[in-house]
């Protein structure tokens, strides 16, 4: 029951390019900023992914974390091979992800987003607390097996793109057409007999196994991690990468993520106007263009097709 | 005797920021139903303010002070209601009862509201002189009196609000938008004036803060923020949208706090808290005073 649109085999395309593009960089920095363009598209889906049931998730930045900490702890300290420690950070995460959901989630109302942020803060506060993971400082020398170690960014982005089209494939599938039903009323998925809390939690551990694998591939592309690379300011990116691409539709994060980090590669550093920058992007987005930049190219193609009939 | 007065006196000094801070929230939250992750910013506009008036007040105006200490206090509160007044009219009042939206909202909101801050004060801490320097003793506990005044002004400001919300036309009005927002404009209520009326009320409540804490803590770009991780907390134990629920909970997260921090680490008492949390979400889902819808 699924309907094909040619939009897929563009996005398959553009993934490959990316891919391609990672694999032939002669410019380290370029290829590297593949993998960071793909990683925030990542941290971006996921986040689109649980809001699909209403939920505004900032715990997405604590999963990320775990993912991170998770491949870095086996492979620098247990000396785990690399394999192992990249399987081990989406599960990890989901693992930890479905006892937060089945906590937060039986819950109404607001409590979520309050707890997802308190638990995002609460993570970053253990992981400076425990000395033997580097506690302020973190975990240094991730480093890909030598194999692939010349390709690892164009290993990275094609993994970061599959996870994509795995968020993607799970919307289109008939749990994805459940996740909108809870969204709209979660009355009446209920009164059918679903479960609607473990439905719901399964939607936050999807989405932080997708970001779990994300952690784990930035803790070796980065070869250094710190507590302070995963605070709730994580996702607030995130979410700023989702309301410029456009929420209604799957490619507005990966889009978002594109230009925003592009963009942002210029104000970086600069403290100041770049909390500016970021924060009039959602404020703006939020009330000008609630469609973002794909809600807006939509318009200008009806207003253009309209024209010209 | 001697420790658990000064813990008692820890918890008061503590409580009352955080209660203060804590009913903000939880009444933009009741009236307007939307979580004000920018509620911290107004605390730090405060702070700011009585940092950069307190100086000049009394090196160019020559004023004593105390003195200087009030002027700065009412500009701190003139600032903040602007503030709040140009953030709810050009951002609120569109997303009102959107939980996400203006979650949202109020995220870009801080972000821009901080950049500003940064980019005007720079990061370095700012202090001013504390008003009331001398130290008094309580049952051989010691607590500087700027604090002991803190704990007055803050009970003071609290039995303040519990009579407006109780006892005026303004405090009904607030109820009954909290009630029931569409039962209450057929009844002829101006919705969003009531609205604004909370919101800047709530505005207000987290600059009484601002400037009674600025004083005693150094003043950042980002001071108000450190509290909201605790108010969220507090919040989600009192249940959101209850008063009496911010003020339980923010004495016995002042509580948590200072005996934690006394006998452990700071750190470790807000670990602590954060278990407590996910014990009321698993025995309670709507708080200790909340209700259950």
């Amino acid at each position: 029951m699924q309907i094909r649109s040619p939009g897929v085999w563009a996005c398959v395309a553009l993934a490959v390019a990316a891919v391609l593009f990672a694999l032939l960089a002669t410019n380290p920095y370029h290829a590297s900023l593949v993998v960071w363009i793909l990683t925030n598209a990542v941290l971006a889906a996921a986040l689109r992914f649980v809001l699909q049931i209403g939920e505004l998730n900032i715990a997405t930045a604590a999963f990320f974390g775990v993912g991170a900490y998770t491949t870095s702890i086996c492979a620098v300290l247990l000396g785990w091979p690399f394999w192992l420690t990249l399987l081990l950070a989406p599960l990890v995460a989901a693992l930890l992800s479905a006892l937060f959901g089945w906590v937060t989630l039986r819950t109404k109302g607001p409590y979520f987003l309050l707890v997802s942020f308190a638990f995002t803060e609460v993570v970053r506060l253990i992981y400076t607390q425990i000395n033997v993971i580097g506690g302020n400082s973190g975990l240094v020398g991730m480093f890909p097996p030598m194999a692939i170690d010349a390709h690892y960014p164009a290993f990275a982005a094609a993994l970061l793109a599959a996870a994509l089209f795995a968020l993607y494939g799970v919307e289109r599938s008939d749990l994805g057409r459940l996740f909108k039903a809870i969204r709209n009323n979660d009355a009446i998925p209920r009164s059918v007999g679903l479960n609607v809390v473990f439905l719901k939690v399964l939607c936050v551990v999807i989405a932080a196994a997708a970001v779990g694998l994300a952690g784990g591939l930035h803790a070796y592309a980065n070869n250094v991690i710190a507590p302070s690379d995963f605070s709730y300011f994580v996702a607030i990116l995130a979410l700023a990468y989702v309301k410029i691409g456009g929420e209604g539709h799957p490619m507005g994060p990966v889009v978002g993520a594109a230009v925003l980090t592009l963009v942002g590669q210029r104000v970086a550093g600069i403290s100041a106007w770049e909390n500016i920058f970021y924060g009039a992007v959602i404020v703006v987005a939020l009330l000008a263009f609630p469609g973002g930049l794909i809600g807006l190219a939509g318009r200008v193609r009806g207003l253009v097709r309209g024209g010209a009939r | 005797m001697e420790v658990f007065v000064q813990l008692l006196a820890n918890t008061l000094q503590i409580g009352s920021v955080y209660v203060l801070f804590a009913l903000g929230l939880t009444l933009i939250f009741g009236v307007m139903k939307i979580v004000n992750f920018a509620h911290g910013a107004f605390f730090t506009a405060a702070a700011l303010v009585v940092t950069s008036v307190m100086p000049f007040a009394t090196a160019t105006l020559g004023l004593s002070l105390p003195a200087s200490y009030l002027l700065a206090a009412i500009a701190a509160f003139a600032v903040v209601l602007c503030i709040g007044a140009v953030v709810f009219s050009f951002g609120f009042q569109y997303v009102l009862k959107d939980l996400n939206g203006s979650f949202i909202l109020s995220i870009g909101l801080l972000l821009v509201l901080n950049g500003i801050y940064l980019a005007i004060y720079g990061g370095a801490p700012r202090s001013v002189p504390q008003v009331l320097p001398d130290t008094i003793n309580i049952f051989g506990a010691r607590l500087t009196e700027q604090r002991l005044a803190l704990v007055i002004i803050a009970i003071v400001v609290t039995g303040g609000l519990y009579l407006l919300i109780e006892r005026t036309r303004l405090g009904l009005a607030l109820r009954a938008v909290a009630q029931d927002q569409e039962a209450a404009m057929l009844q002829g209520m101006p919705y969003r004036r009531v609205a604004l009326s909370g919101f800047l009320i709530g505005a207000a409540l987290a600059a009484c803060a601002g400037v009674l804490m600025a004083p005693i803590n150094a003043v950042t770009t980002v001071s108000g923020d450190e509290f909201l991780i605790k108010a969220f907390i507090i919040i989600i134990i009192g249940g959101l949208g209850s008063v009496a629920g911010a003020i339980v909970g923010g004495l016995f997260i002042g509580m948590v706090e200072s005996v934690g921090g006394y006998f452990f680490d700071p750190s470790t008492a807000t670990l602590a808290m954060f278990i407590l949390v996910i014990a009321f979400l698993l025995v309670r889902p709507q708080g200790i005073l909340g209700n259950a819808d």
